[in-house]
């Protein structure tokens, strides 16, 4: 590689050989239309959040596209640990050498007992916490209060030695109280943001267009709600952030880098062009040695 | 394995045709030969023909016409909204972006003499390469069809002089009797019950509840194709779930052609 375009970068103790992966529940290795050598040179994979249990999910509909986005309320199915252990694991094995793990749960218990298992696969690499779930134990919801978030990621550490990556709702006043908050109770990384809660109505039969009501508003149209958070929380967190929300184009990525991202996550644009990470990195490579940077750290975070 | 052989394709197509048909009505005629090699009746492409900051998602249509040997395919489809309006002033000579072919097509099992096909309006669109395939394999083809009037009966000329026998219903009675389209299904098994050997229909949960409830009398087999809002197309994103007998089954993946028994049809 030559000297410009090096876009090697270290989250805490995660080594990525590029800033780019799919946002989790965007992209599964078991669906993919990529090739090997694509799938290889990723910068990680995401995988779709799991659960220690299977889940099923919502009712359809789940999803409807918006202005510049769309609404999903998927639900988070997932076939449960052992299955994910079984059939999708060798998978990602064979497809990336840095797989990070989205873990979702009901309750602290469930979250640990998952992340306790999942500390035992060498192959992983990192677990990202889907905090954009209600607790069940006590009905607040894990993203939005920093007293039931910081248990849970506390909980968590104390389950595994993995990397930890704390994935925060954008659905809160304040980003950088809910930051900090998951930084002191020991995350290693924060991802940037979940989607926001979003709502369609069908006006001529008068019902919500999801079968669940509400749902994640994802894509172009939160992109700049994003990147702002990204600039605040840099401003106040030492550990590196994940950038995610609304990317298409390496000039969208770069924007999360300049506001602090070091590195950035695809999601709804992986729908529509299963090659959008890829240009992703070329661009980004392209505009370093345009403005002649030799790494992509020299960007992170110089706004 | 995931890296296995007749993969998806994403690639670019040449638009050949795109013709206005009737009402909000057209076909498009592609040219993209890694499709149309491999595409299969009751199986789908995803299409766009816009950046992805004007339409997030692509688009599913199922395949009307398949001719491997021109390396063409043809979808019908209805002018409804921003990306169908778009599609409607492509001229021949434009490229457009697919991801195909995907999902399960039709199966015609062996030992089947004689086929029906079920459809109302827009739901033909798959049964046409069905019935060709079908017609290739020498099976028999009893084709209903219906619509709200004529105008909007949709290829029955064509599905008409591939077919044995051909039934009209209209709601306004413009052409054929009005009624449900199945009640010519259910006197055709009243007079000979087993002269349908598989019953295919596509979209109407209303029709599939009338053509399981006949099925359950006659045992015939019987296959729905299925249409659900869809992210992606190839499976990741789980949006476009309907409920089946093994629970939420991806429209996309698993479908768009379900054996008609495994589909959940309450309301």
């Amino acid at each position: 590689m030559n000297k410009g375009t090096d876009l090697k970068i270290k989250l805490n103790s995660l080594f990525l050989k590029n800033p780019v992966m799919p946002a989790s529940g965007t992209f599964d290795v078991r669906d993919t239309i990529l090739n090997k050598k694509q799938l290889s040179s990723l910068g990680a994979i995401v995988t779709k959040s799991i659960s220690l249990e299977k889940r099923t999910g919502n009712p359809g509909p789940r999803i409807w596209e918006t202005d510049g986005g769309m609404l999903n309320a998927v639900g988070i199915p997932s076939k449960g640990f052992e299955e994910f252990k079984e059939k999708e694991l060798p998978l990602l094995k064979e497809a990336n050498d840095t797989i990070i793990v989205s873990i979702v749960g009901n309750s602290n218990e469930d979250f640990c007992n998952l992340a306790g298992k999942l500390d035992q696969i060498e192959a992983i690499s990192a677990l990202e916490i889907n905090l954009s779930c209600p607790n069940l134990n006590d009905g607040l919801h894990f993203g939005i209060n920093t007293v039931v978030m910081a248990k849970l990621i506390n909980n968590i550490k104390k389950s595994t030695q993995k990397v930890i990556i704390a994935k925060l709702s954008p659905n809160v006043s304040d980003i950088t109280e809910m930051a900090l908050a998951a930084e002191q109770a020991g995350a290693d990384i924060i991802t940037i943001a979940n989607t926001l809660v979003g709502m369609a109505i069908d006006i001529e039969n008068q019902k919500p267009r999801l079968g669940n009501k509400v749902g994640g508003l994802s894509g172009p149209a939160i992109r700049p709600i994003v990147v702002r958070m990204i600039w605040e929380t840099s401003k106040v967190v030492k550990i590196p952030i994940i950038g995610v929300g609304g990317i298409t184009c390496a000039e969208d990525a770069l924007e999360m880098f300049l506001a602090g991202a070091s590195a950035i996550q695809i999601g709804s644009a992986n729908f529509s062009s299963p090659l959008v990470m890829f240009d992703v990195i070329e661009g980004i490579k392209e505009y370093l040695r345009r403005k002649n940077y030799s790494s992509i750290k020299d960007i992170v975070g110089i706004l | 394995m995931i890296f296995k052989k007749n993969i998806p394709a994403f690639t670019k197509g040449l638009v050949t045709e795109n013709q206005h048909l009737k009402n909000e009505y057209y076909k498009i005629v592609i040219n993209a030969p890694p499709i149309a090699e491999i595409a299969q009746p009751g199986q789908f492409v995803m299409l766009s023909k816009w950046k992805i900051k004007e339409l997030l998602l692509k688009r599913p249509f199922s395949f009307y016409e398949i001719e491997p040997d021109r390396d063409n395919f043809s979808l019908l489809y209805k002018k409804v909204g921003k990306g169908t309006a778009i599609m409607s002033e492509l001229k021949p000579g434009e490229y457009i972006e697919l991801i195909g072919p995907l999902g399960n097509g039709f199966v015609i099992p062996e030992n089947v003499k004689n086929i029906a096909v079920v459809a109302r309006g827009i739901g033909v669109v798959p049964m046409l390469s069905l019935v060709k395939q079908g017609r290739k394999e020498n099976k028999g083809i009893y084709s209903f069809l219906s619509a709200s009037k004529n105008e909007l009966l949709l290829g029955n000329d064509i599905m008409e002089s591939l077919s044995v026998n051909t039934f009209y219903t209209t709601d306004d009675g413009s052409k054929g009797l009005p009624g449900n389209v199945t009640m010519f299904l259910e006197d055709l098994l009243g007079k000979i019950p087993d002269v349908i050997d598989a019953v295919y229909t596509c979209g109407s949960k209303r029709l599939a509840r009338h053509i399981r409830e006949l099925q359950k009398k006659y045992h015939f087999h019987a296959y729905i194709s299925l249409e659900e809002r869809m992210g992606c197309g190839i499976g990741s994103c789980k949006g476009c779930v309907i409920q089946t007998k093994h629970g939420y089954q991806r429209v996309c993946k698993e479908g768009p052609v379900f054996p008609l028994e495994e589909v959940v049809l309450d309301e």
